[in-house]
């Protein structure tokens, strides 16, 4: 109770001085009819960066395990399918402020291999979820110069989603700077297990010695090649589990770890706020001593 | 011209009482924050102590049987104080947790595992005894370290190469029968790894991350920050477990 009253506070106080003070200073000449100064940055297209955040120590790369979905339409008396369209358009909003904050890469946790054990109407309403919100926001994509790429499996997915994936994948594939990456039907053990798979045919084409398989050339084989860092800084996982459920685990190995108690549909920018002071506040070390 | 000189004073003199009471309303807000966070620390500690004791009923008593298999993150600094591991270590004991695997990233609790096995009370080797040899009164102990992460899937996954290779018809496609999770298990036992997937995976250190782990290991592993080893409490160690016992996992499903 404690702790969340703490929280709740310094939410407000993050509030405060970051709305009413930029105000506080802000000199009104009514003599000349000067514009107010903000004592912010802005540069059109960015987002100015929040106090209490240094825009140059800003993740590359932050991953998501977006969890709550179903427990979110529980308690606000949903059905299952509009709590997983409200966290589809969540994960829009988190993109594009993270992208803005000057993150370059954001991966989502959309469907695991182990969801494929769901009720069977809840599995369909999925696929047909990600089909929709794929083909409905390609010019948004465009228009935003975001990347997108889609990790996994993709064995078991219908046909028709298949096609919308590679449709948006090649409508944006020459985008550089923002990469959005969603894992559906992701397995981060499936994912090692390919590099393995990867690695032995690249063996039977001549095009690698045993000798050369090393730690950099296993990476290289992994689902995640598709982005230049495969290793995310920040996950963040909602809805108060506390584990990594099989998610990019190669990958994980120095990442910060934050874990928030708020379902996913109710992770809004402050929450993402709170998450980036978190791991701008850590020491990280990566296993060394320094 | 003359009108406007009172009314700039006036709006001047409103806007700075304005940017003083803004001032002290943050001012005062953050003594509020700063108190609540002490007091919250606080009945932390007490707490802490309080469950150490053995006055709060609820976790006088755990079930200990659904914690099969504890692993330990230590931080590079605070493994170099191996007397702190090992009193976490004979607080484990103490509990009754039966498997416990000790990480550091550099490996310096490897280097020290005979004295950490001979400091720390009934405790044998995990590798030596084997998953299904652990007497009802020790702990297994296991030792690992970062070279158990990618070095060690590297090697698995150069076996099973060898093994593809060795199949009697690879070009047909059948050879692909070695890409299984029970054929990288095997692999990784012929490595010398261990398999065994921890339950759960207590963080003392700084930062929130497993710092390395290993990563095949930690599919469904619930994972807990418990802040430095220099101020580790037995209270916060029998809480953590016992949240853990109370988690309940749909595996995805």
């Amino acid at each position: 109770m404690l702790s969340l009253l703490s929280c709740f506070l310094s939410l407000l106080s993050f509030l405060v001085h970051s709305c009413i003070r930029p105000w506080t200073q802000a000199k009104i000449s009514l003599k000349d009819e000067k514009e107010i100064d903000e004592g912010t940055s802005y540069v059109a297209g960015e987002e100015e960066t929040p106090k209490g955040l240094l825009r140059e120590q800003m993740p590359r790369h932050v991953a998501v395990i977006m969890d709550g979905n179903r427990r979110w339409a529980e308690r606000a008396g949903l059905l299952t399918s509009q709590g997983h369209e409200a966290g589809a358009e969540r994960l829009i909003e988190f993109a594009e402020l993270c992208f803005k904050l000057g993150i370059e890469t954001v991966s989502a946790f959309a469907f695991s291999t182990e969801n494929w054990g769901r009720h069977k109407i809840e599995v369909n309403c999925l696929m047909s979820l990600f089909q929709r919100y794929l083909k409905s926001k390609i010019h948004f994509f465009q228009s935003e110069e975001i990347r997108v790429s889609v990790i996994g499996n993709l064995e078991k997915i219908p046909e028709s989603l298949l096609g919308t994936i590679k449709e948006t994948e090649e409508a944006t594939k020459r985008y550089k700077k923002k990469h959005l990456i969603l894992a559906i039907d992701y397995s981060g053990r499936f994912d090692i297990l390919h590099a393995c798979k990867s690695i032995v045919k690249k063996s039977q084409q001549g095009l690698i010695r045993e000798e050369d398989v090393d730690q950099t050339l296993f990476e290289r084989e992994l689902l995640t090649k598709c982005t230049e860092f495969p290793s995310p800084d920040l996950l963040i996982r909602t809805s108060g589990e506390q584990r990594i459920s099989n998610f990019l685990l190669w990958q994980l190995a120095y990442t910060e770890l934050f874990f928030s108690p708020v379902l996913w549909p109710d992770f809004d920018k402050d929450r993402v706020i709170e998450a980036l002071v978190s791991y701008q506040s850590r020491e990280r070390r990566f296993g060394c001593r320094i | 011209m003359d009108f406007n000189d009172p009314m700039l004073a006036l709006s001047s003199s409103i806007g700075q009482i304005g940017d003083f009471g803004l001032d002290l309303v943050w001012r005062f807000i953050h003594i509020v924050v700063t108190l609540c966070l002490i007091v919250s620390g606080i009945f932390e500690l007490v707490e802490s102590y309080a469950i150490s004791l053995g006055l709060i009923q609820k976790y006088s008593s755990i079930d200990i049987e659904k914690l099969k298999c504890l692993a330990v993150v230590v931080d590079i600094e605070a493994a170099r104080d191996v007397s702190k591991v090992i009193e976490l270590l004979r607080w484990l004991t103490t509990i009754g947790v039966k498997q416990v695997g000790v990480f550091d990233s550099q490996g310096l609790l490897k280097k020290s595992k005979d004295m950490i096995l001979e400091m720390v009370p009934r405790s044998v080797l995990l590798q030596e005894t084997g998953e299904n040899n652990i007497s009802p009164d020790s702990i297994a102990l296991e030792f690992i370290s970062s070279f158990d992460n990618k070095e060690a899937v590297v090697k698995a996954a150069n076996i099973l190469l060898q093994k593809y290779l060795k199949s009697i018809h690879p070009e047909n496609g059948e050879g692909e029968n070695v890409f299984t999770e029970s054929h990288l298990n095997e692999a990784l036992r012929v490595v010398g790894e261990c398999v065994h997937v921890p339950d759960l995976l207590l963080v003392y250190g700084p930062v929130r991350s497993h710092l390395g782990f290993p990563a095949w290991r930690l599919r469904y592993t619930e994972i807990v920050h418990m802040g430095s080893l220099k101020y580790m409490r037995y209270g916060s160690l029998l809480k953590a477990i016992h949240k853990f016992t109370g988690v309940r996992q749909n595996y995805g499903v």
